[in-house]
């Protein structure tokens, strides 16, 4: 097995060039101002005060982090019953359903989102409404997926026990199942509110340019306004976030593992 | 459906029909260049190009790859400051097609360099008002060959917008109640402050702080009364297809899209309006390190001749700098449609120059306007 570990270099290599080089980069622009030459450096914190002073800004990030966190519930929601009910269909079914759920993730998430501009753009409704929509067709396909492979994971012969012991339905429900299925949220937790913080073109292609995230001023002070740094600080302030959150998840997975250990 | 892209293969098959019909044996680049050769003349062959997106004729680069045996790297961008931050990147072109003030920074940058006179053979087929234009940002006219040029305006469904009545209101009609949920905005920070200084009666070159806070809060004040949707280059196929339920009346639009539009419904119209607004040019321009500057210098000049300008104004929409294939296009197949010729000579119109201190100043204050 030893000889193996070799294989990692080119992972590593990899991982330094365009990981952690540009992330390094990143936190370099977002603390410098603009227009430095290649050698000398004139570091501040001015794009960070730029940022949380104007009220803007920090309602944008409120915003994105809203928007990620009510997709990510709706698609529990949503997402937990069709999975539980697929787990529940014959092993042939389940394979069918699971096939036709994964089915739209075979094209390019780009194309599906124009797709409902077409579909969405003849109804008069809110471009709030219209981006939520295109957020859980997008997300809910990750969720579904990751509860499933826990549900379907589960022995049944625990439920059988529960039922032995003389749980009812609703017990072995709440004190078997869904304990045994959490990890399975919260991989899906992390699959959905991750991207879902950071998504910039559903909103911009279904929301009309009306509804202004996070994503998008990153773009727009990247592409069109040519303002690196302020970009770098905002990207920066991001890449904290998703760190936070992560480690918060990471921190949910843990505690559910100790209560399955109980 | 993509109604540009069915109109190209029309024109394309109409165009290799009216080929086949020429007198036999003549190049296909035309009596007006000289087809070489390009290895053996300039001892290199590609030619990297960097336009705009649907901003060229279905058979220009073929034909040109055909009578110069060489190969085009054809590479396009959708705004002048997403193309300079790919050069920034370090990306080498040998032909690039910017707008005014972008060739007026370039310039300032010293990233251009002088094109070569000998091989610019069909300089004399440009508009002469249109050269008058390019000596706004090009003084010595050494750096740059204007490629299409037009204005900005407002493009209306005459069914329910009153001609009078937006002729007479101009870019105020942006503030009509009225028009709630029905008009576009062009979602770019330039066009759109363009559009609040010329209502408000400033320049749109201004730095001045309280001339932009005003033009801030007309912006504002747009959002708030007519609540727009902000659109780029999809306003063209919402204009051609009004939706059922969600039709848009009023939009903001460049001249060559709104000559299109036009082309393809004929409820529209297209309106400069009175308070003035930005006439713009589009350049070629050679980067000072581009690969293959003589081939380059060749491509400016195909682009001059009669039947590549003809291919590029007829399928893009956009209006030639070749005096002679506007005036056909414009008494032809684009006759009526007044967003062809856009406006020359209006006192009010003012052409963009390159301003860092405003670009600064108007981005922040753009996302502001699209905040709720």
């Amino acid at each position: 097995m030893k000889s193996f570990s070799k294989m990692v270099y080119p992972y590593v290599i990899w991982a330094m060039a365009m990981i952690v080089a540009p992330m390094l980069m990143l936190v370099l622009y977002a603390f410098t101002v603009k227009g430095n030459s290649v050698l000398t450096f004139q570091f501040t914190i001015d794009n960070f005060i730029r940022f949380f002073s104007d009220p803007v800004f920090p309602g944008v990030l409120w915003r994105s982090l809203k928007l990620a966190v009510i997709t990510t519930v709706i698609c529990i929601a949503v997402g937990y019953p069709s999975a539980y009910i697929i787990a529940k269909l014959k092993p042939n079914s389940q394979a069918l359903m699971i096939l036709l759920i994964t089915l739209p993730t075979w094209i390019n998430m780009l194309v599906r989102t124009y797709a409902w501009r077409g579909i969405l753009g003849h109804l008069s409704m809110s471009g709030e409404l219209k981006v939520y929509i295109g957020m859980l067709y997008n997300f809910l396909p990750f969720m579904i997926l990751q509860i499933y492979t826990a549900l379907s994971k589960i022995d049944p012969n625990l439920i059988v026990a529960a039922h032995d012991l003389g749980a009812n339905n609703r017990e072995t429900f709440r004190r078997v199942i869904l304990p045994l299925s959490l990890p399975g949220v919260v991989s899906g937790i992390t699959l959905v509110f991750l991207p879902a913080v950071s998504s910039f073109f559903i909103p911009k292609l279904l929301g009309g340019g009306q509804y202004v995230l996070i994503g998008n001023l990153i773009e727009d002070y990247f592409i069109s306004t040519g303002d690196w740094n302020f970009g770098s600080a905002i990207s920066l302030i991001m890449a904290i976030i998703i760190l936070a959150s992560m480690y918060f998840t990471r921190k949910l997975d843990r505690k559910v593992g100790e209560q399955e250990d109980d | 459906m993509n109604y540009r892209t069915f109109k190209k293969a029309g024109i394309a098959a109409l165009v290799s029909v009216l080929a086949a019909c020429s007198s036999g044996g003549s190049s296909s680049g035309g009596s007006e260049v000289e087809a070489v050769d390009a290895k053996e003349a300039y001892g290199c062959n590609v030619l990297n190009v960097y336009n705009w997106g649907e901003y060229v004729g279905e058979d220009v680069i073929p034909n040109f790859e055909k009578a110069f045996n060489a190969k085009v790297n054809y590479d396009m961008f959708d705004s002048n400051e997403n193309m300079y931050t790919r050069l920034m990147g370090g990306s080498a072109y040998d032909i690039l097609v910017p707008s005014d003030y972008m060739i007026e920074r370039l310039l300032k940058e010293n990233m251009l360099q002088k094109l070569d006179k000998d091989l610019l053979t069909n300089l004399d087929a440009l508009d002469p008002d249109v050269v008058e234009m390019q000596k706004v940002y090009d003084p010595t006219l050494e750096y740059s060959v204007p490629y299409f040029h037009g204005s900005v305006g407002l493009i209306y469904n005459t069914q329910n917008v009153d001609p009078a009545e937006i002729e007479e209101k101009g870019w105020d009609i942006l503030l009509d109640e009225k028009y709630k949920n029905r008009v576009i905005m062009y979602d770019s920070q330039r066009d759109a402050f363009m559009i609040a200084f010329k209502a408000l009666g400033y320049s749109m070159n201004t730095s001045d702080d309280k001339e932009i806070q005003e033009a801030y809060e007309w912006l504002r004040k747009v959002h708030e009364t007519v609540d727009p949707a902000y659109m780029t280059d999809e306003v063209i196929d919402t204009m051609i297809n009004p939706s059922a339920n969600n039709p848009k009346d009023i939009a903001v639009v460049y001249s060559g899209d709104a000559a299109y539009i036009m082309s393809e419904n004929e409820d529209m119209d297209y309106v400069e309006p009175k308070q003035g607004t930005n006439i713009w040019s589009d350049g070629m321009v050679i980067p000072a390190n581009a690969n293959c500057a003589p081939l380059a210098n060749e491509f400016i000049n195909y682009v001059l001749t009669y039947d590549a300008s003809y291919d590029n104004s007829i399928t893009v929409g956009y209006t030639s700098s070749n005096l002679k294939v506007t005036e056909d296009i414009s008494t032809g197949d684009y006759e009526g449609i007044d967003a062809y010729l856009p406006r020359t000579g209006y006192e009010k119109d003012e052409v963009f120059r390159f301003n860092e201190v405003l670009v600064q100043k108007l981005s922040d204050l753009w996302n502001k306007v699209k905040i709720n």
